[in-house]
């Protein structure tokens, strides 16, 4: 199994390297110049030159030492992102940011995970019957309004109108406090996706003989659902759960943004608007390496769940 | 195995509903923990705050919070209009020269920089004219990339040689800023001369502004690139907190020499009640906090809950406030809320790239462009009603303003002549003219409706319009290497002098600098040069007016419209007078405290 592990972490250097050849090109060769944008108006040509030898770009591409490319990687293999725009440190960014962003999305995430699953354990269970019928229905209207809607909606009742939650971040405020109506939101949007996928699978496990014969034998409802039919729809869930992990690292713009919860989706967003290739290339670097690690991880947790799955 | 995984899922099932239920209980809209005796000034910033190193600060809204830390000479007259410069840093007004190429400025003694570690002892040292000298060879440093530095460029003597001197230096620490500059300088302490290569008036207005305010050279050596979040100033207010793209926290600056709040304005300010406070001491706030909410929904929410002070008000919710008659609603007017409108000094138009093949020479086809677009009905449908129409460029409220600009009629609406026009330009053209394109920066809803209703304005007399929408950098580019054939864009004026308005359409300045029109007209350039030198005077006036004209007549845009602000403010945020120019206001701010404290019963009654 640990050689396994071994080879899968190495098979992972290749693809994290690749994805900074994307972004080396993206960034450089497709991007073009971006001292033009760092001088803004009415700056001459020599502040532009200036500006592009602080950011190394008046280094040759490729072929050389000290070439923008061997820069480019040898700064991210050692975690040096540099300066953003506004001349604080990249990483600091990261780190400041990464604290909201999982303050929101850990809670938001789990809450969906496990509200959905059992939902979806139970409307399976209730296949067919009206209650069936109008879990589906929700779902799909729930997918169907747009995301947007329910921020707008969830911040003028529950927050403004009502009064229930914080209208937005205040320094004043624990985390808790802060995140719970964003939470709130993201648990009832991602709800209906979620609910149908696990609906499905469910169904799926619902159908085969080991649950007939379980009931034949007299087992009670709970302990069919939740000690039989979860275990054993556990590979769907886990390839679910486990690759949306990285994802909760880059939090989520449209909460942050309306919210002001200062995370990484805002930054992100941000960055892309503004081109600060620094930031983005650090966000994109760093997701990459997590999302490569829970692809490893997400192959060791179904030789856990599934005893038919060797690690070889 | 089985049983593991059930058991582990109820437990993780029944933690994360209690967990739900404890972070919602918990998160009931509850007061903030500030003092109810501290008077807090609340703020809201539109946008994120890049830096708050002054020197290469551009933006409104770092200016705006730089204001509050640094000062300058000079500072606008909070009530008097209209505007007026008077001393703030500087014990009066600058001795000028008879030839207008000499300014001495006599320093106030004893003016502190805040307490900083960068110090020695920690405690902040006096202000010297030296520091005003530093903040301007700083600012001419290349190493330093300073967008300020198009404000200095060519108009002290040895400036410019001091930043060919910078250049020699692979770093931004070698550099030796005592390197004399013969334009600059500091015979005591306390007085500082600056000597210019040919008058310029402007320069009062420069001694204004902020990104020139005087900086201490031990917190630029001790804070390197991290100066960006490390203020040092002389101000009523120090940083306490930045959490970068969140909020700001400004306290009093204990070291503060104090400034007294002024005991005369202009006819009326009695009645409002802004000379309520005259001669007391400033500031009156012991905290200034900005909220950054890039979101006009909660920004709006959260003034009406009482928890921000002021706020403009957004297009979605301008009938909530404001009714058809231009008042306020009754509702607003329940809540103790205020309206303050006031003639914002700005301009904006559709511009045309003057060296495009086609509309560069078809000053026909510019013509009927013009005269397609319905502004009236524009302002309304993206104004509320609230802007008035741009005949010209000079803004209203600047003392070079034509009032008789309308009846020139450059800004009418006629289709008729729009398609007239259009058959001169296509006459010029030598046959059916191609499809144009517009650059609109954004592509939001607002740039789409905005895009799309100049689109059709224009079509409606037989041109062909496609809407390009771009995000900022990309227009920019575009923008900057002349490569787009029409435009949107506008600009607000930094100072009362019209002179910057006029300065976009002066050939020297072509893109990449502020004449993005790339208009080019060699008596406008020979007018242009002679009143770059001028001091203010009815002549001057005049001239700047004949030069208005003479750039309507070539039709280098469509202008649209010069903005009129409308804010609201609530009962107990005082001495809220506003201003066209001026950033470092807070100082004159007060609250009255119970007043605040009431209004959370009458938000409960209106409700």
């Amino acid at each position: 199994m640990i050689t396994y592990i071994i080879r899968r972490l190495l098979y992972t250097i290749p693809i994290v390297l690749g994805v900074l050849l994307l972004t080396f090109t993206l960034f450089t060769l497709v991007g073009g110049d971006i001292s033009l944008e760092i001088a803004g108006k009415n700056a001459s040509k020599e502040t532009i030159n200036e500006i592009r030898q602080e950011y190394g770009l008046n280094k040759p591409l490729f072929l050389a030492w000290d070439s923008q490319l061997v820069n480019h990687f040898k700064n991210a293999l050692t975690f040096n992102f540099g300066r953003a725009r506004d001349r604080e440190p990249v990483i600091d960014k990261i780190k400041r940011g990464a604290g909201p962003s999982l303050a929101l999305m850990v809670p938001m995430f789990i809450g969906e995970v496990v509200i959905s699953i059992s939902l979806a354990l139970v409307i399976a269970f209730v296949r067919g019957s009206k209650w069936d019928v109008m879990a589906v229905v929700l779902c799909v209207a729930g997918m169907s309004i747009p995301y947007l809607s329910f921020i707008l909606f969830g911040q003028y009742f529950l927050a403004y109108k009502w009064g229930f939650f914080p209208v937005f971040f205040s320094p004043d405020l624990a985390p808790p406090q802060y995140v719970a109506l964003p939470v709130l939101i993201g648990i009832v949007t991602g709800l209906g996706g979620n609910l149908r996928f696990y609906r499905t699978v469910m169904l799926d496990e619902m159908r085969n003989d080991y649950v007939r014969t379980a009931f034949a034998k007299g087992l009670g409802t709970g302990t069919v659902l939740f000690k039989h039919v979860l275990k054993n729809a556990m590979i769907p869930i886990i390839t679910q759960v486990v690759l949306a992990i990285p994802f909760l690292f880059l939090g989520s713009l449209l909460l942050e943004r309306f919210f002001g919860i200062p995370g990484l989706g805002y930054l992100m967003i941000e960055a892309i608007g503004s081109r600060d290739y620094l930031i983005i290339n650090a966000m994109t670097y760093i997701s990459a390496i997590l999302f490569v690690l829970f692809n490893v991880i997400t192959d060791i947790c179904y030789a856990f769940v599934d005893p038919r799955i060797s690690l070889e | 195995m089985i049983i593991e995984t059930t058991k582990c899922y109820k437990k993780l099932l029944v933690i994360s509903l209690i967990t739900i239920l404890f972070s919602f209980a918990g998160c009931s809209d509850t007061p903030s923990g500030e003092d109810p005796n501290e008077m807090v000034l609340h703020h809201v910033l539109y946008t994120k705050v890049p830096s708050l190193d002054p020197g290469n600060i551009r933006d409104v809204y770092s200016m705006m919070v730089c204001s509050q830390i640094f000062e300058n000479l000079y500072q606008y007259h909070f009530l008097k209009r209209p505007y007026e410069l008077v001393p703030l840093l500087a014990e009066a007004m600058p001795q000028v020269s008879s030839d207008l190429l000499t300014y001495t400025v006599k320093i106030k003694k004893w003016v502190y920089f805040q307490d900083d570690l960068c110090f020695s002892g920690g405690k902040g040292r006096e202000l010297k004219a030296a520091d005003f000298v530093f903040a301007y060879k700083r600012i001419a440093n290349i190493k330093y990339l300073s967008q300020n530095w198009s404000g200095l460029d060519g108009k002290i003597i040895g400036l410019n040689e001091f930043r060919e001197y910078t250049k020699t230096f692979s770093k931004i620490e070698d550099v030796d800023y005592s390197r004399a500059v013969e334009g600059l300088q500091t015979p005591d302490d306390y007085t500082l001369i600056i000597k210019l290569k040919k008058p310029w008036p402007q320069l009062t207005y420069m001694m204004e502004d902020i990104a020139f305010s005087p900086i201490a050279k031990e917190a630029v050596d001790f804070y390197g690139k991290d100066i960006t979040s490390h203020p040092i100033g002389t101000g009523p207010y120090k940083l306490k907190t930045w959490r970068r793209g969140s909020y700001i926290e400004l306290v009093r600056n204990p070291g503060f020499r104090g400034e007294l709040y002024p005991n005369e304005g202009e006819p009326g300010d009695a009645e409002a009640g802004y000379l309520d406070d005259a001669g007391k001491r400033m500031p009156f706030a012991d905290k200034v906090v900005w909220a950054i909410i890039e979101e006009y929904q909660p920004a709006w929410f959260l003034f009406l809950q009482g928890k921000t002070d002021a706020s403009p008000i957004p297009k979605d919710n301008y009938g909530e406030a404001i009714t058809e008659n231009r008042e306020l609603t009754p509702k607003m007017k329940q809540l103790g809320i205020h309206l303050e409108t006031f003639s914002d000094p700005s301009t904006f138009w559709l511009g045309f790239n003057m060296q495009d093949p086609v509309l560069g020479k078809n000053k026909a086809l510019r013509q009927a462009i013009s005269y397609s677009i319905d502004r009236e009905k524009f302002i309304e449908i993206f104004f509320n009603g609230r802007d008035i129409v741009a005949h010209g460029i000079v803004p209203p409220l600047l003392d070079s303003y034509d009032p008789n600009i309308k009846e020139k009629g450059f800004a009418r609406y006629d289709l008729e002549q729009a398609k007239s026009l259009l058959q001169e330009a296509e006459k010029f053209y030598g046959g059916k003219l191609p499809t144009l394109k517009m650059a609109i920066p954004g592509t939001d809803t607002f740039g789409h409706q905005l895009g799309e209703f100049l689109r059709r304005s224009i079509n409606a007399t037989g041109i062909e319009v496609e809407v390009e929408y771009m995000d900022w950098p990309t227009y920019l580019q575009k923008m900057n290497t002349r490569s787009v054939q029409m435009f949107c864009s506008g600009t607000s004026a930094s100072t009362p002098d019209a002179q910057d308005f006029l300065s976009l359409f002066y050939t020297k300045y072509w893109a990449p600098g502020s004449n993005s029109f790339n208009y080019s007209n060699p008596e406008f350039d020979k007018l242009y040069e002679r009143i770059e030198v001028m001091s203010e005077s009815p002549e001057r006036c005049e001239l700047y007016r004949q030069m208005e004209i003479m750039v309507l007549e070539d039709c280098p845009a469509a202008f649209l419209n010069h903005r009129v602000a409308y804010a609201l403010h609530h009962d107990w945020y005082k001495n809220y007078k506003p201003h066209a120019f001026a950033y470092g206001l807070s100082k004159y701010r007060r609250v009255d405290l119970a007043q605040r404290a009431a209004y959370k019963e009458l938000l409960k009654q209106v409700k």
